[in-house]
């Protein structure tokens, strides 16, 4: 039965591979509502020498890099605002595997999270030939016309000097993004995107995600902000959303070949605190660079990102790595930083967590403490999982059942011929 | 829960952990406060400890003090050293001359433990306890733990020798693991708590002495948890206890400071050890196992305790894995 149903893409060496992230710049053409940095600028911008440095640290101290794969994250902002110098990092790390004889040469992807805005250019375009093999690009666009515009708008100059637009002088950002979903699609068919919803998205996930596949996108990843931006009711109206999609996605058997993630098989159950206790975010794990050269246990810690927080520090391209900094994270377990509620949660399986969102909003500066901003979203979804999950396997079911009485009926059928 | 109401007097008294004060100004904590302060820790059933400034406090101040019981941590320039329960010396004195049956608090560097290391071996006879805090423990490189387990195995010869002429030395660094069958650490903000002299409260003196723009990477080091009108405000209070502590609640170094000031300044969180204060914490437990099987040579020694396995593995973070 389940061959029938299509499966998530695990992402490259899903899990195996050390992700380093280079914050190339804090600029971005959009001024997206929901963007959880806010701290964006067009003044923080890696230099070559930063960024050179780095890798010389990284490939120097292959020692601390033991794992089996290496993915080069480049994210802003938005990163191919800095092509020409991606272009000369992907190269420069290229050249310096391959004289080092290091363990990840030819073990290596670089990735990248668009806006999809400059993807057509020449300067991308080249970029993409040169690198064809060894990358992953995903193009952020959010469903429908109205619900992409609705948060994903271009900034204006008077934003950078903290001025919000009217409504009426907004300029959405579809149309720049979905001229470049087709070339996109036919250089990586199998890519998704990533849909992120906040309050104001939700009356429009259905017809959403069926649009996204009607562009010919495959796998639609989607969650919800982890901040805290839900207002009374939202559950509600999100539940009656994803069961509608539920109801599309089985009626019209999309689920053949595509997926979309808030329906996730085996989420929301009880868990363990003993066999179950590993932490959700891989902060800590990965390892981010901004223009300053500062290390970061992960993008979210850097200042850019936090709205009430420090930039947790651990360490630099001068001075390396400050290993003690990230102790915290390689033993943080999910029952340390929970409340009791959420250990003694009856539907706590699959509900996540961003560690550097935790932080933000935790009371003091520490990454033990679990924001719970998503629970009652988290428990919607879980409701609505549950009626899709026994919805289509009634649906399978019934179908095995009725095509093993046609087959029957069949067999009955020849041996009367037979007769 | 909590046991011990600190008192820090004054903005001189003298440090007795870790943390280094550098204040020269005095400021003695009001009358009315000291007076509140004792009336809450009487209220919440908490034991009271001093730490006294080295100037001779006025009359009326040490009126207030005895009007509950308690105990006194001096420097050993105070003034009120005679009526001390606790002694400090802020660095090894030459010349200086130890009380019999004195507990002592020596906090030094470990460049003069480790230069001075012979002479206080001599201090254990003369003492009825030796507490030494190591105070730039932070700093330990591998060539200084190898140099601080030779430091630890002369005085656990010293001690050894004494159990064999029937005394019962006092030295935290081995004799606390070979008592000991749990944690037993500082627990400042969980069993303990610091009035300063500002009438709030801070999870230790270090909290309250760090200078006002002091920042170890995520904001101000120096931050109270409640005062004496509002009461005790202490947010994520759980992240002093030992069960969120990950790696100290996998360890058996029981001894160990566990110092949550150092953890901050170190890892950021207060719940986590750096690695150089849990490789510290298990030469001393190692050195500790060595002396407890050695003493038993000699004959029945704490016969109720198990021995002390000598681990190879000197920072527990390594297994972190394996839990």
């Amino acid at each position: 039965m389940e061959e029938k149903i299509k499966k998530h893409n695990s992402s490259w060496q899903d899990g195996i591979a050390k992700n380093i992230t280079f914050i190339v710049t804090k600029d971005c053409q959009l001024a997206c509502k929901y963007c959880y940095l806010v701290g964006k600028n067009t003044k923080e911008r890696m230099s070559w020498e930063v960024a050179k440095q780095a890798i010389d640290y990284i490939l120097d101290n292959e020692e601390d890099f033991k794992e089996d794969s290496v993915i080069w994250d480049f994210i802003g902002g938005e990163p191919f605002l800095e092509i020409e110098l991606i272009d000369k990092i992907c190269d420069y790390i290229k050249v310096e595997l391959y004289r080092r004889n290091h363990h990840w040469f030819n073990s290596y992807r670089f990735s990248f999270s668009t806006n999809g805005i400059n993807y057509h250019t020449d300067k991308v375009q080249d970029f993409i030939k040169k690198n064809r093999e060894h990358l992953s690009i995903g193009i952020t666009i959010d469903g429908t016309q109205q619900k992409h515009d609705l948060n994903r708008i271009w900034k204006t100059p008077e934003m950078e000097q903290g001025i919000a637009p009217q409504p009426q002088e907004e300029r959405g950002s579809y149309d720049d993004v979905v001229r470049n979903i087709p070339l996109w699609l036919e250089q990586f068919p199998g890519a998704g995107t990533k849909v992120t919803i906040s309050s104001a998205d939700i009356p429009y996930i259905c017809e959403s995600v069926l649009h996204l596949y009607s562009l010919g996108i495959h796998e639609v990843n989607i969650n919800c902000v982890f901040e805290d931006v839900w207002k009374e009711g939202d559950d509600t109206l999100f539940e009656a959303q994803l069961m509608q999609l539920a109801d599309a996605i089985i009626d019209g058997e999309y689920y053949k070949e595509y997926s979309c993630s808030f329906f996730t098989e085996n989420m929301g159950k009880p868990m363990d605190c003993v066999y179950e206790n590993t932490n959700w975010c891989g902060a800590g794990k990965m390892l981010s660079i901004d223009a300053a050269g500062n290390f970061y246990p992960c993008t979210r810690f850097a200042q850019y990102s936090l709205r009430d927080k420090k930039a947790w520090i651990i360490g630099n391209v001068n001075d390396g790595i400050d290993k003690n900094k990230l102790r915290p994270f390689f033993t943080l377990d999910r029952c340390t930083q929970s409340t009791q509620e959420c250990i003694d949660c009856e539907v706590a399986g699959g509900c996540a967590w961003c560690q550097g969102e935790n932080y933000d909003a935790a009371d003091t500066p520490t990454i033990y403490q679990r924001a719970t901003a998503i629970c009652k979203m988290h428990k919607a979804r879980v409701r609505a999982n549950n009626y899709y999950w026994n919805k289509l396997y009634r649906k399978l079911e019934l179908e095995g059942i009725a095509q093993e009485k046609a087959i029957e009926h069949t067999k009955m059928s020849d041996n009367k011929n037979n007769c | 829960m909590l046991q011990y109401l600190i008192i820090q007097l004054d903005d001189t008294s003298t440090s007795y952990c870790h943390y280094t004060n550098i204040r020269n100004e005095k400021r003695l904590i009001s009358l009315d406060d000291l007076r509140a302060g004792i009336l809450w820790a009487m209220k919440e059933n908490l034991m009271i400890q001093y730490v006294l400034p080295d100037y001779e406090l006025p009359a009326e101040y040490i009126e207030e003090m005895e009007s509950i019981d308690n105990s006194k941590i001096v420097s050993s320039h105070s003034t009120m050293i005679n009526n001390a329960d606790v002694i400090v010396l802020n660095g090894w004195e030459k010349g200086f001359t130890f009380r019999e049956n004195g507990i002592y608090v020596l906090r030094i560097t470990k460049d003069s433990l480790f230069a001075y290391s012979e002479e206080i071996k001599m201090v254990l006879p003369a003492v009825t306890r030796l507490n030494i805090v190591i105070t730039d423990v932070e700093t330990f490189t591998d060539a200084d733990c190898e140099t601080y387990k030779i430091v630890l195995e002369s005085f656990a010869k010293e001690v050894e020798k004494l159990y064999v002429a029937g005394k019962s030395p006092q030295l935290n660094l081995l004799t606390d693991r070979m008592m000991l069958d749990k944690m037993n650490n500082c627990n400042a903000g969980y069993e303990s708590i610091t009035l300063a002299p500002d009438g709030c409260f801070y999870v230790c003196p270090a909290f309250y002495l760090a200078n006002e723009d002091d920042d170890f990477g995520l904001g101000k080091s120096k931050y109270n948890v409640g005062n004496l009108i509002d009461g005790l405000d202490i947010k994520n209070p759980q992240l002093y206890r030992l069960d969120h502590a990950p790696i100290c609640r996998h360890c058996d170094a029981y001894q160990c400071k566990r110092c949550v000031w150092l953890n901050r300044k170190t890892t950021y969180e207060v719940n986590t050890p750096s690695r150089e204060q849990c490789v510290v914490a298990h030469i001393e437990r190692n050195v500790a196992a060595q002396l407890l099987t050695s003493i038993r040579t000699y004959g029945e020694f704490l016969p109720e305790r198990n021995g002390i396995e000598v681990l190879e593995c000197l920072d527990p973070f390594e297994k972190a894995n394996k839990w």
